[in-house]
């Protein structure tokens, strides 16, 4: 099994190429393989807890929380994106870590894959 | 190189995709990108299901966008998400988004 | 001790998205990247600015005065300060009718030595086949 790599930087919500990252995240860790995913730009938003679920909206906190727990999905926000947006530490949603830049590009380093997304 | 290029939009793919060479490229239509198998656009076919044997369009992005497997082009492969970790990882070198 | 590339091929116009600004910042985050690695790991990034990309390589951008950002231009100073290999695709500024003087083609008012390259589409190709991630921007 392999370690694939995604940047992802589309608004939650505003953009269902967030959802295809969680998404393919999903169907990668149920083969057995680990992901890393790393938002930045517009994709902080994700790291925000407290998101409501409603039907015309994409949610992704649970399913977020859920890959977490398999202990084979590690996401980062960029730090510097998520406190430009107002997003604090404190707005963190559990196990969701924050990071620089530089956390992206070591997880390319060791990974099999890397899939950038990129913004809206 | 093996390259797999998903596609995620109906516009302005020609560009990139018409410099890209790689010893076996694989198109992979997402999001916005799956009209490209479904839609014919003055009755024609998109010119980028020409560019390579190796396409794949996401179903579930298909199907979110009203179409059914039997309305794409039939050169296309209609493939799940699991599908596509299968491709990621076990056809091609590198992946890129477009 | 290993080194892994990155290419960061940036297509896609400035300031509208902020996704050209993210490539070069994120290239530029490669020398802060060992502090994750083992002892003697690299990351070594390429930039290359292709398609209608090429138009964030223009001189004389006005972000600061009008945005209070730092400009694109800035960014790729920067990348150039820090020895970053930077590439401008030779077809597509002819195909938009930019010439070499219109560009940023050294950092050397901020004390860089690199230089930006012009070259034809075929070299950014090598690059991207010589490199063990793509990232697309």
């Amino acid at each position: 099994m392999g370690k694939l790599t995604m940047g992802c930087f589309s608004s939650l919500v505003g953009s269902l190429s967030l959802d295809f990252a969680v998404k393919l995240t999903d169907a990668a860790v149920k083969k057995g393989h680990k992901v890393d995913l790393w938002v930045s730009g517009n994709a902080t938003m994700l790291s925000k807890k407290g998101q409501k679920a409603f039907k015309d909206y994409s949610a992704l906190e649970k399913k977020i929380q859920e890959l977490l727990a398999t202990g084979n999905f590690q996401v980062t926000a960029c730090e510097a994106c998520a406190e430009a947006r107002g997003y604090r530490k404190e707005d963190t949603m559990e196990g969701f870590k924050r990071h620089s830049m530089d956390w992206y590009l070591a997880s390319c380093f060791s990974a099999d894959r890397v899939l950038h997304i990129g913004g809206d | 190189m093996k390259l797999g290029v998903l596609v995620s939009d109906f516009r302005n793919m020609d560009d990139i995709l018409s410099k890209l060479t790689a010893d076996k490229l694989g198109i992979i239509l997402v999001s916005n990108g799956v009209y490209h198998a479904a839609v014919k656009e003055g009755g024609g076919a998109s010119s980028i299901l020409g560019k390579s044997p190796h396409l794949y369009v996401l179903s579930e992005d298909l199907e979110t966008r009203g179409f059914s497997a039997e309305q794409i082009d039939r050169r296309v492969k209609p493939v799940t998400y699991s599908d596509l970790v299968d491709l990621i990882f076990n056809e091609y070198e590198k992946v890129i988004w477009v | 001790m290993a080194t892994k590339k990155l290419a960061f091929v940036v297509k896609t116009l400035p300031y509208k998205t902020e996704a050209s600004r993210l490539a070069l910042t994120h290239a530029i985050a490669s020398q802060t990247v060992e502090i994750y690695l083992a002892d003697g790991d690299l990351v070594e990034p390429v930039v290359a600015f292709c398609g209608d990309g090429v138009l964030n390589c223009l001189k004389n951008q006005k972000a600061m005065n009008l945005y209070g950002l730092t400009s694109i231009e800035q960014h790729l100073k920067n990348s150039l300060l820090l020895d970053l290999k930077v590439l401008y695709c030779k077809e597509d500024m002819e195909r938009l009718g930019i010439s070499e003087d219109s560009l940023i083609m050294d950092a050397e008012d901020i004390g860089g030595e690199t230089k930006a390259h012009i070259v034809s589409f075929s070299e950014i190709q090598k690059e991207m086949e010589s490199s063990d991630h793509l990232l697309f921007f």
